[in-house]
């Protein structure tokens, strides 16, 4: 497998799964750290694509915890121990884990999702509703996620369901901060990073350098612009021109996903059935 | 030096209604249970509950009613989904949620170990936990630099209940190699009062010999108690891993009142004991399964 990724040919039967595990693997390279948090399938399948393929050196905090660990597998639970098998250090979340993360000079990048976000790049696992103490629907929680939002980190969002339901105007509640109101409203408040990058089931966005609104970056194979805006609750800015595909996954890298990565197919957990 | 052996009974006892209570439990990992069980037994109320990442423990003191408001920064059993009938209380309006995130929280802790009156972080600034938690949290400058920081005022639980590897008679408490979350790193050391279960009571002499595996001192803690798989169904590394089984079929009763109370009188209000709890849940050869970390999907 050592060099084959390399020449592979695109592959011409792939899931959208494979494709957001490939896009998501391109952005790490060697020597980068990454970390991640509970029913992170997607995340965790792309660093361990990303360390068989062109990052060999990547180095992975599985759940915040267990430094360069070697599973065998995807395992059911990203925050378990067969995820955390034979690491080298096992962080002690509160006196080790957070001043690495918080100390701005590593950790840089961190993978997220949300259940909901907005054109500004806000995120929501909190409340839906208007009414906090009564809400509508009461989320999981942001866990550590209002922390990445403020401290600096290159925030790579994933979707699963990319649908005005997920995608929207206004975030009900800010549990992690993009770029609040746009403009340089995170600048004011003195943060650094913010989100880069949002990968959903039909695109990926990345956002405008000055307004901060979202913008379309490149639309998988097969999707329509008209489809992506109408899946969207707020207008998407498209660029002007030819909008490119999203580059599908490799033979090689699909086969490397299904056979060594994850047989158990634990990526799909999280795709909404239709 | 004291000793500080008890019963799940007694320890449970120093839990007084209306007390805000740590509680360790990272989704599906390291709660202490037959604690948590014990207090459903005995009826407490008003509790407050300060946790990192509350799973069915949260779920099953929603549900009976034990709790009113929670500190904390998730709730939810992972690939199990969220804890139903926390959702409903929480819905309601029954149960109150301070939000905060790790940093916050740790923070929080931080200052009521340390006794001072608050901590800062840079963390979750921008976001509307701040904004929704005037009492707690405040914006302030630097006074060195000028920047903004969060202060996030000191918090001191009633009681802290954590679940160990083993612990002697005198309440040292020993972990084996494992990931150590926030619960036990600074939640005890926070606490006015500290509860261990531990898997099993040993003779001091075991933990000298490998005193840098001992985390809590046993001058900080109030009563130790013997369970065995104390955590169940939580996984609880190395020794056993979560029963997933027994997480979907909670996941599934939690969405109705009815079976949900159900499986509470089943598994939480008729076995009084650890070993009738156990023989309960599967026995023997659902533990040996466990220790195996054989997980059900």
């Amino acid at each position: 497998m050592s060099t084959e990724w390399q020449s592979s040919p695109p592959a011409a039967d792939y899931g959208v799964d494979e494709l957001m595990i490939t896009t998501l693997a391109d952005l790490f390279q060697d020597d980068d750290q990454v970390c991640n948090g509970m029913a992170s399938f997607i995340p965790v399948a792309a660093f361990m694509l990303a360390r068989l393929t062109h990052a060999p050196g990547l180095i992975w905090l599985a759940s915040a915890a267990g430094l360069d660990p070697r599973p065998d597998r995807v395992p059911a639970s990203t925050l378990e121990a067969p995820l955390w098998r034979d690491s080298v250090m096992y962080l002690e979340q509160y006196g080790d884990f957070w001043n690495y993360a918080m100390n701005g000079r590593w950790i840089e990048k961190f993978c997220v999702g949300a259940a909901q976000l907005d054109q500004y790049g806000n995120a929501n696992n909190s409340v839906i509703g208007d009414d906090y103490h009564a809400p509508k629907v009461r989320l999981p929680g942001t866990a550590g996620l209002a922390d990445m939002g403020s401290i600096g980190k290159k925030l790579y969002y994933w979707n699963s369901d990319h649908s005005p339901r997920t995608l929207v105007e206004k975030v009900d509640f800010i549990s992690a901060a993009g770029y609040l109101d746009g403009g340089d409203a995170r600048e004011r408040l003195g943060l650094e990073g913010g989100p880069q990058l949002v990968i959903s089931n039909l695109a990926l966005m990345d956002f405008h350098p000055v307004s901060k609104k979202m913008r379309l970056k490149s639309v998988h194979p097969g999707i329509t612009v008209d489809k992506l805006q109408d899946s969207t609750g707020f207008e998407l800015l498209v660029p002007d021109g030819a909008i490119p595909e999203t580059r599908p996954p490799t033979k090689a890298q699909v086969k490397l996903i299904r056979e060594v990565i994850d047989p158990d197919e634990m990526r799909k957990r999280g795709f909404r059935t239709n | 030096m004291q000793e500080k052996i008890t019963t799940l009974v007694e320890a449970a006892e120093l839990v007084q209604d209306d007390d805000v209570v740590a509680l360790q439990n990272m989704a599906t990992q390291a709660a202490p249970m037959a604690l948590v069980r014990e207090l459903i037994r005995q009826e407490k109320r008003g509790l407050g509950l300060v946790v990192l990442v509350g799973g069915m423990a949260v779920d099953w003191l929603a549900a009976a009613g034990v709790i009113d408001r929670l500190i904390g920064a998730a709730v939810t059993m992972e690939q199990f989904g969220l804890c139903q009938q926390y959702r409903k209380a929480v819905e309601s309006g029954w149960i109150k949620v301070e939000e905060l995130s790790e940093s916050l929280l740790n923070a929080r802790l931080g200052a009521g170990a340390r006794n001072l009156p608050f901590l800062p972080t840079r963390g979750a600034i921008g976001s509307d936990l701040i904004a929704q938690n005037p009492d707690n949290l405040k914006l302030i400058d630097d006074p060195f630099k000028g920047i903004q920081v969060v202060a996030c005022r000191a918090l001191v639980p009633d009681v802290a209940l954590v679940h160990a590897h083993r612990a002697d008679r005198y309440g040292n408490v020993q972990s084996e190699p494992t990931i150590l979350w926030p619960d036990i790193g600074i939640m005890p050391k926070a606490a006015k009062c500290v509860i261990v279960t531990a898997e099993k009571i040993v003779d001091t002499d075991i933990l000298r010999r490998n005193p840098d595996r001992t985390v809590l001192p046993g001058f900080i803690v109030d009563a130790v108690v013997e369970v065995p798989y104390g955590a169940h169904p939580t996984s609880f590394f190395p020794y056993y891993g979560y029963d997933s089984d027994f997480h979907r079929a909670w996941a599934e009763a939690a969405r109705d009142d009815e079976k949900a109370a159900s499986f509470m009188d089943r598994y939480v209000r008729t076995p009084l004991t650890q070993q009738e709890y156990l023989d309960a849940v599967g026995g023997a050869a659902l533990l040996g399964r466990l220790e195996n970390w054989e997980q059900r999907g």
